[in-house]
């Protein structure tokens, strides 16, 4: 059964290639081996063979065929949409992308046809990636990055270079999409918000709802990536810049030079301790990072930050009962 | 044989097809481990492209596979799958994501082969190379390196580690077996000799290591492949909080057991305590959001979240 079905399904799919004009199911079921007669039974296969096909990837094209009426359904693949295009890639360069899937995977979404199509796994073991020095140093690295389901059609809208709409925050948004960045164990996306006419930063899993493409071509250019790597908490939001001044104890200082990354600019004290100047754009991301250090540091700047956090200290120890 | 449907034959002919057609007369054997199939599987594969054509299925009209007697194949007349079926979007993001994430790690040749594939590759699906941006996390190279080395030679180290859930430094004897990534950190997994059993660390929290070059006396169980970074314990403490709207990303962030609906906004959850601290930090972050609203096996747990206040206040507010 499965080997008929399979014929029939490359047969299908070679004629639907080889055809200029649309060509309507009964065309098809003359041409292609294997179907039942004309009937219930035919519509039946046909639609689940059409289904195969889209789950397959193949891009069906429904048109009209030219001069029926009533309208009839016709089916062709256009070349266009289905070849992929050749990379072009050398052979140590298959090997890499092979590697690469291999230690790095994206929940759901890697698979071995990707690179079948590409050209096949280029051999049983893919030793290293070629111009490291040392082969063995990332064979045995694993990683897992989580997916989501907002990735796959904001992918394709880049690609595409289409707007996209998608609920965030209770409100519907149309974003031009420019780049999908993924630190901190999260899927961020940046584009240009056209009713906000800026660019805005999304965590992907605080969308709210379907990723929905549109109609209308993405006319703005995404500017270069951010220098110094990727954005921490309190960088993305849409606050008027604040500069603060944290003091952390010596103790403390290596971890919080790696939490702000390179940039941040520290003032080492006498005793060790780091008086850091951080630009912040979201004050409760800032907040709460401020508060993970416990005693260990100080906001010094801005006063009405200080004040703030000395509020939320009270508060929860009035909350918690009589202490001492 | 595992049951493999017809979907899944055809996306293998639909690649191995338009490769052999732009690489005539390799040999069976060779195709066959280029694909990851054994040799009956190909060749029952061809057994199938043998049948395929366009009407009138006239001997001259279907695809022309022949296998000549040293085992080299070739197809001829196969115009409509001389190219393989473009990438689906979700197959070329996943490509770029693991390429991109790879390129992260430290030590990566920044311009090597994997870089020159990126770019092609991006070209080809119609996207630049910065469209896509995977950090794996913030580690040292250096630190990766020695960890890497030392768990495939299988030796021990000896460093200084900051627990966060502890709030405490700590100076450790490990075996690693696996350094890995996941959700956004870098971790070791290993034997600990201080703990006297398995552990894993976050590899951005060793602040030193020392190669103690003796080999490791405990190894991973055969096959062990631990992927999870957290393992609950049955006689772990818990603690259930009452959560409002804006602290309910503490369900994603941590492993929680009894979630329930929200009823206005407000959840309850509980959550397991590997630490005090750990719950501590947790309750000062979360501030007026949370409520300590039950607890086993922890005592004064509607307290902590005060006490850590006052030592924080009194920072604030030197005395005098």
């Amino acid at each position: 059964m499965t080997v008929n079905k399979l014929e029939r399904l490359l047969n299908l799919t070679a004629v639907l290639l080889d055809t200029r004009r649309p060509l309507s199911a009964e065309e098809l079921r003359q041409k292609v081996d294997g179907y039942p007669p004309p009937g219930a039974a035919f519509h039946r296969t046909f639609e689940r063979d059409k289904d195969d096909l889209r789950v397959l990837g193949i891009p069906l094209r429904v048109e009209r065929v030219p001069a029926t009426d009533p309208p009839v359904d016709g089916y062709r693949i256009a070349a266009e949409d289905y070849y992929l295009p050749d990379p072009g890639l050398d052979p140590d360069e298959l090997a890499a992308l092979h590697l690469a899937s291999l230690t790095v995977r994206l929940e759901g979404l890697g698979d071995q046809e990707a690179l079948w199509k590409l050209g096949g796994l280029g051999g049983a073991e893919p030793s290293a990636v070629p111009g490291q020095g040392d082969p063995g140093v990332v064979k045995d690295v694993v990683a897992s990055l989580p997916g989501d389901p907002g990735l796959v059609p904001i992918f394709q809208a880049i690609s595409e270079r289409r707007t996209i709409r998608f609920p965030y925050r209770d409100e519907a948004r149309e974003v031009e999409p420019w780049r999908l960045d993924f630190h901190r164990g999260r899927w961020y996306l940046t584009g240009f918000d056209l009713a906000r006419e800026g660019e805005r930063n999304f965590r992907l899993d605080r969308i709210d709802g379907a990723v929905e493409p549109t109609d209308r071509k993405a006319e703005t250019r995404p500017p270069p990536p951010p220098a110094g790597g990727p954005r921490r908490p309190w960088e993305l939001g849409e606050e008027q810049p604040v500069t603060a001044r944290l003091l952390v104890d010596a103790e403390r200082v290596d971890a919080a030079r790696r939490e702000l990354g390179p940039d941040v600019v520290g003032d080492q004290q006498p005793d060790g301790s780091v008086i850091f100047t951080v630009p912040v754009v979201n004050h409760d991301a800032f907040r709460s990072f401020v508060l993970g250090f416990l005693h260990h540091a100080e906001l010094l700047e801005p006063s009405a930050w200080r004040a703030d956090i000395v509020r939320w200290l009270e508060a929860l120890a009035v909350a918690s009962g009589p202490v001492r | 044989m595992s049951r493999i449907t017809a979907a899944d034959r055809m996306r293998r002919v639909l690649a191995i097809v338009p490769w052999i057609v732009a690489n005539p007369g390799e040999k069976v054997a060779d195709v066959a481990s280029r694909f990851g199939l054994t040799e009956e599987e190909l060749l029952a594969d061809l057994g199938v492209v043998y049948m395929v054509g366009l009407p009138p299925y006239s001997p001259d009209a279907l695809v022309d596979v022949q296998i000549d007697d040293e085992g080299r194949v070739t197809i001829r007349l196969a115009d409509f799958f001389s190219r393989p079926l473009r990438l689906t979007p979700g197959q070329g993001l996943a490509l770029l994501a693991s390429s991109d994430g790879l390129l992260s790690v430290p030590g990566t040749d920044a311009d090597g082969a994997l870089a020159r594939a990126l770019a092609k590759l991006a070209a080809a699906l119609g996207v630049g190379d910065d469209d896509i941006d995977v950090h794996l996390g913030a580690a040292e190279g250096r630190m990766l390196d020695r960890l890497r080395h030392a768990a495939a030679a299988g030796t021990e180290i000896e460093m200084v580690y900051y627990s966060y859930g502890r709030d405490a430094h700590t100076t450790r004897v490990i075996a690693p077996w696996r350094v890995f990534a996941d959700a956004g950190a870098w971790y070791v997994h290993g034997w600990c000799h201080r703990a006297d059993g398995e552990r894993i660390f976050r590899v951005d929290r060793i602040e030193s290591i020392t190669e103690l070059d003796r080999p490791a006396t405990v190894r991973p169980d055969d096959g062990e492949q631990t992927n999870g970074v957290f393992h609950p314990r049955e006689g772990d403490p818990r603690v259930t909080l009452e959560l409002d709207a804006d602290a309910s990303w503490v369900v994603d962030a941590y492993p929680c057991e009894d979630v329930t609906e929200p009823v206005d906004g407000v959840l309850t959850a509980t959550l397991v305590v590997t630490a005090v601290p750990w719950l501590e930090r947790l309750l000062v972050r979360l501030g007026p959001s949370a409520r300590v609203v039950d607890a086993q096996g922890l005592a004064d747990a509607t307290l902590l979240a005060g006490r850590a206040a006052a030592r924080m206040l009194e920072r604030y507010r030197p005395a005098g």
